[in-house]
């Protein structure tokens, strides 16, 4: 496992890599820098600028002072704001991703596998068809619209909860709700279309048959093996809540990282782009190395690679 | 089996009361909003993170609204938008106006206690200049002596540079050339003075709550990056006390998102969404005004068919000012001059007017025959207000010349390239006024303008520009600002101003002495809550 798990995180470097030499050459051949404003600068002064941030020297110079400067952990200055780092940035900013993205991960667990499991194990009644009706809509409304639509109808209406800011638990309220109607929603259908699926399976009609009670029927058998497919998606979902969504964090005023996904590439703020790609690169790798390790703990048929030596 | 069903259904029922009652305690557990604001505290909308609170960094209004409550330059700008004293009690300048002084208050402190002198007006200003620290608006000071060579890395000895302390309170400024507006500018943030101990002591922190010392009306209490900042009365501020304690500005980036904390209570000033602005018409809390803010439309003139003055003069005629503000709904205020409303010397007369008769007459003249013309191209940056502009200019070029015209939408940066590297044919582009002073306007259009991207230069008008920012007297000033509007917006065309943008706010009645302006500067310290 320990072996497993090292060897894993060694195969990252090789990815994360790949997505800085990426990115960095993509941010270069797009059109318009960081220091092109309305207001057009002369150019002496542009060159004082290309010079502080040494973006007067040849593209792989650059590029081999970036690397050199990530290996050290230092991700640059940043350009639109002058005097703080994009490590700066990242640190105020991360970790508000991370409570909001947590609420909404919550939210869209309890109540995805809760739907699903009720109308899975249910299948064909009006329940199961009703929780249908509103995943559909739950997968299908985007959040800009769910979001305002929930500030408007309730916000907006009882005078509570807050329409945005970051302030108590309570400001968390719309905003994890608007960031978790999708992921639940799909948590929901996989549910639901593995409880029926599993509950078909032969080990199922044996444990029945074995006169096991119905109650550790659905909720052993049944719902650890259903819970798989879940936690596939569980993976990108997470690396999807934790970044935030640009969209909720703008609606709700949040001020997580989400926003600078946009903001940073509209700016041209190279090392912003640079910095906040490579942390959601790290978080997919890192949760799918938890989803693998996950998996070998529901399924014991799943065997990971470094145990079988 | 029925009394165990039964039962079921019993537990289940229990089961439903328990969660309801569940939550409707959980419901009466949260306090509701709108409650008491807090008191002395004013609640802003800054709309966006500032950038950098640096002075010699900051370049965007976010950054300056703030630095205008936290510090104070050599002159403010009043309610009148005229320059009044402020760090410098008053000045006078030498008969050939080369030569500006300025005499300090002996009363300002710092908020470390640290007095001020005229040392740090000399320091921040060298510190500005430096190549070195690279500031994007160091070029403000470069109407000072030698400024712009030291900025270029020309001259290396800062001291050459036309900015001295005569004594303690005694700030020399030797100019490159007579400027009448000087004492405007600096009422801009570049120009406050510098503590460069603690640029020194702190390096790019000095600006955090906890290092950063200023001298106005309030201090920095507070700041949460991308969320909130925090300021908090200055109780060694040398003018009148500020009757706010505090003040938050938060940085919510949609209009409409504030608005919604507007009427929950939670911020008193919001910037008003252009559809909402209908609603809030004849309301108390509603404030409009229109701001220094020119949106204009330029030609590439070096292309043909816009290389004929011509045609450039036909197709001003050809459009009704009138119909931007129907279209956009936020209180717009044609202008057909470039000077707008509001600012000194502006002339209302000036302008091409609507005439679609004399703008067929002209393009036939020039020769054009706008039903094989090809598709003339308007070029805007992606925006729902350019869009709404672009597509009334649109209908209106083809309704009153039978003009084709092609819509194409950029993204900012890619539009800002595309401006300076080959400027469309038909471009749309706005300018804020830095300064209230016609300077600052006119300066776009001359041949040596960074921000020209027509292609057009004129000898005259370039003359008359420089000649004007020298005149003393507004009666000589005001006729040579006519002449160079007449030849920019009525004789030669490379521009076709269109409208004023104006300030539409929502004010919380609690919010008492709280007058917007054209610069859209907050006064704040003159604004109470209740």
């Amino acid at each position: 496992m320990i072996r497993y798990t090292a060897a894993r995180l060694l195969q990252a470097i090789p990815v994360l890599l790949v997505v800085a030499t990426v990115t960095f050459a993509l941010l270069r051949l797009l059109p318009g820098g960081p220091f092109d404003r309305e207001k057009a600068l002369p150019p002496v002064i542009l060159a004082n600028i290309e010079a502080r941030y040494h973006l007067d020297e040849p593209v792989a110079r650059q590029y081999a002072r970036y690397l050199a400067g990530l290996v050290r952990g230092d991700f640059g200055p940043s350009y639109k704001y002058p005097g703080r780092d994009v490590a700066d940035i990242l640190r105020d900013s991360f970790p508000v991703s991370i409570q909001l993205g947590a609420a909404a991960l919550v939210l869209a667990m309890l109540l995805g596998v809760g739907a699903g499991l009720a109308a899975g194990m249910r299948a064909g009644t009006l329940q199961d068809r009703a929780i249908i009706g509103l995943t559909l809509l739950g997968i299908s409304v985007p959040s800009f619209v769910l979001g305002a639509a929930l500030v408007l109808g309730v916000a907006l209406r009882f005078g509570w909860p807050p329409a945005g800011l970051w302030e108590s638990p309570a400001y968390a309220l719309l905003p994890a709700l608007t960031l978790a109607a999708f992921p639940t929603a799909y948590i929901a259908q996989l549910t639901r279309t593995s409880v029926i699926e599993v509950a078909g399976r032969d080990f199922v009609r044996t444990a029945r048959a074995k006169g096991v009670s119905e109650a550790r029927v659905r909720w052993v058998h049944v719902l650890r093996n259903a819970l798989l497919a879940v936690v596939t998606y569980f993976g990108p979902l997470l690396a999807m809540l934790l970044t935030g969504s640009f969209v909720v964090e703008q609606i709700f005023a949040i001020p997580g990282m989400g926003r600078f996904f946009v903001t940073a590439v509209t700016n041209r703020d190279y090392p912003l782009v640079m910095g906040v790609t490579l942390v959601y690169a790290a978080l997919i790798v890192l949760s799918n190395l938890a989803v693998d390790l996950v998996y070998g703990w529901l399924d014991p048929r799943i065997r990971l690679a470094g145990d079988e030596s | 089996m029925t009394r165990g069903r039964r039962g079921g259904l019993a537990r289940a029922r229990i089961r439903r009361i328990r969660v309801w009652a569940a939550v409707a305690l959980l419901a009466a557990a949260c306090r509701p909003l709108g409650g008491e604001p807090p008191p002395g505290e004013l609640r802003i909308n800054l709309g966006t993170e500032p950038p950098s609170l640096d002075w010699a960094l900051a370049t965007d209004g976010t950054s300056f609204l703030l630095l205008e409550q936290l510090m104070r330059g050599l002159t403010r700008m009043g309610p009148d938008l005229r320059p009044q004293p402020a760090l410098a009690e008053r000045w006078e300048v030498s008969d050939d106006g080369l030569v500006w002084t300025f005499h300090l208050r002996r009363d300002v402190v710092w908020s470390d206690g640290v007095p001020l002198e005229a040392e740090q007006f000399v320091r921040g200003w060298r510190r500005l200049l430096s190549p070195q620290t690279a500031a994007e608006y160091a070029y403000f000071l470069y109407p000072v002596k030698n400024a712009r060579a030291f900025n270029a890395g020309e001259i290396d000895d800062p001291s050459a540079v036309g900015v001295r302390a005569r004594d303690r309170h005694t700030l020399e400024v030797e100019l490159e050339a007579p400027l009448v507006y000087f004492p405007s500018l600096t009422t801009f943030m570049v120009t406050f003075p510098g503590r460069l101990d603690l640029v020194e002591r702190y390096g790019v922190d000095w600006t955090e709550p906890e290092h950063f010392e200023t001298l106005g009306a309030f201090v920095l209490e507070e700041w949460r990056h991308e969320y909130k900042i925090v300021l908090r009365a200055n109780p060694k501020y040398y003018g009148p006390p500020p009757s706010l304690e505090r003040v938050t500005g938060y940085m919510v980036d949609m209009d409409s998102t504030a608005l919604v904390l507007f009427e929950q209570g939670l911020i008193d000033i919001v910037r008003l969404p252009a559809l909402e602005i209908r609603r809030f018409r004849g309301r108390p809390e509603y404030r409009t005004l229109p701001l220094l803010r020119g949106y204009y439309y330029g030609f590439n003139t070096k292309l043909p068919p816009f290389d004929d003055v011509r045609v450039r003069r036909a197709l001003a005629h050809a459009i009704d000012r009138r119909e931007f503000p129907k279209v956009l709904q936020g209180g717009e205020l044609p202008s057909g001059s470039w000077l707008p409303p509001g600012m000194p010397h502006h002339n209302a007369a000036i302008g091409l007017p609507f005439d679609p008769e004399r703008a067929r007459a002209l393009l036939a003249e020039a020769g054009v025959d706008a039903s094989t013309l090809p598709p003339v191209r308007i070029v805007y940056n992606t925006d729902q207000t350019h869009k709404l502009v672009a597509e009334s200019v649109q209908a209106q070029w083809r309704e009153n010349l039978g003009l084709a015209v092609e819509l194409e939408n950029r993204e900012w940066k890619v539009f800002l390239k595309e401006l300076v590297s080959r400027p469309p044919p038909i471009y749309r582009l706005g300018w804020g006024a830095d300064f209230p002073d016609p300077d600052n306007f006119m300066n776009l259009f001359t041949s040596s303008s960074a921000n020209n991207h027509t292609g057009w230069s004129d000898a005259r008008y370039d003359r008359l520009v420089a000649e004007a920012s020298r005149e003393l007297d507004p009666a000589r000033r005001q006729v040579l600002y006519d002449r160079a509007q007449r030849i920019l917006c009525e004789e030669e065309v490379p521009i076709i101003p269109f409208f004023v943008t104006s300030l539409n706010l929502a004010v919380a009645p609690r919010v008492h002495g709280f007058e917007p302006n054209a610069m859209d500067i907050y006064f704040l310290d003159s604004v109470s809550v209740r």
